[in-house]
């Protein structure tokens, strides 16, 4: 009677090859955003910090990955404020520049040209779906061409990717 | 020449992302009347950011009162967190966003660092 079982057994799996298994999943969309690269600031005259590679700094990069196109915009700032200095008598008056820098898909290149700029911030359409990475330049320059005092200064780059 | 380059792309693109889903959560009636209720996922994959904020905003980006669990949550590199967004009923109707956004150290920030937000949408 076993035997049987066993043979019926064997024979139900020869004909139908194995076990069926199956590998689920979806796609929907998120936008996780990867910090690339921290800025450093240079300091090429003494009322100056820059993050511009001839000013001996380093660009701020940032990645935005999106799963579907269409879902997502872009928000970088440059900062306005130090969030680490030594004390400061007067106003630092800050500038800065957020470009399109690569991305993974080639029409993604039109960011750069379709961006919106006010203030301090970008606003970039995420109409592509893919990576996308962003380079944020800053600059800091203390009033009436005074001296910057020395000590360390950080300053924070904010990159928000808000739903459409 | 392959292997310079290969290492060199993997010293400048470290795995370093923030990341919040659902795109557009949805808010269901909670147990406890006149509340209702949004669950999301956050999964840290900073390795220099421990502590992200909740914040809730209307389409003005104003900020609404909102209740969680974990209004400061502490999540370690690659730590995955369920959270809840408990609102009044009488919010649900200008609640846009909810977004999430990374908490830094002083000691931690070297040079320029960023700050992430992610927001959802509520449709």
């Amino acid at each position: 009677m076993f035997r049987t079982i066993l043979t019926l057994g064997a024979i139900g799996l020869a004909t139908t090859g194995a076990w069926a298994t199956e590998i689920g999943g979806s796609v929907s969309s998120k936008c996780s955003v990867f910090t690339d690269t921290t800025g450093v600031y240079g300091n090429p005259t003494a009322d100056e910090l820059s993050t511009k590679a001839a000013d001996g700094g380093i660009d701020a990069k940032v990645r935005y990955d999106v799963t579907l196109a269409n879902k997502y915009t872009a928000k970088i700032s440059w900062p306005t404020s130090f969030t680490t200095s030594p004390t400061l008598s007067d106003a630092v008056n800050w500038d800065g520049e957020t470009k399109y820098s690569a991305g993974t898909v080639t029409a993604m290149s039109g960011y750069e040209a379709a961006k919106t700029e006010y203030n301090e911030h970008t606003e970039f359409a995420l109409s592509q779906a893919g990576s996308t990475w962003f380079t944020i330049e800053s600059e800091a320059k203390y009033g009436s061409n005074k001296a910057f005092p020395g000590g360390e200064y950080k300053a924070m780059v904010t990159a928000i990717c808000v739903a459409n | 020449m392959w292997k310079s380059f290969m290492a060199a792309v993997l010293l400048t693109s470290s795995a370093a992302a923030h990341e919040l889903t659902p795109t557009y959560p949805e808010f269901k009636p909670h147990i406890v009347d006149g509340v209702y209720y949004a669950k999301l996922h956050m999964w840290n994959r900073r390795e220099d950011v421990k502590y992200y904020g909740i914040s809730v905003h209307d389409a003005e980006w104003n900020k609404i009162p909102f209740h969680s669990k974990h209004k400061i949550m502490k999540l370690e590199h690659l730590e995955h967190l369920d959270f809840e967004v408990n609102i009044r009923k009488s919010d649900l109707d200008r609640i846009e966003f909810i977004c999430t956004t990374s908490k830094h150290l002083k000691s931690d920030v070297t040079g320029t660092g960023v700050r992430s937000r992610i927001c959802s949408r509520i449709k």
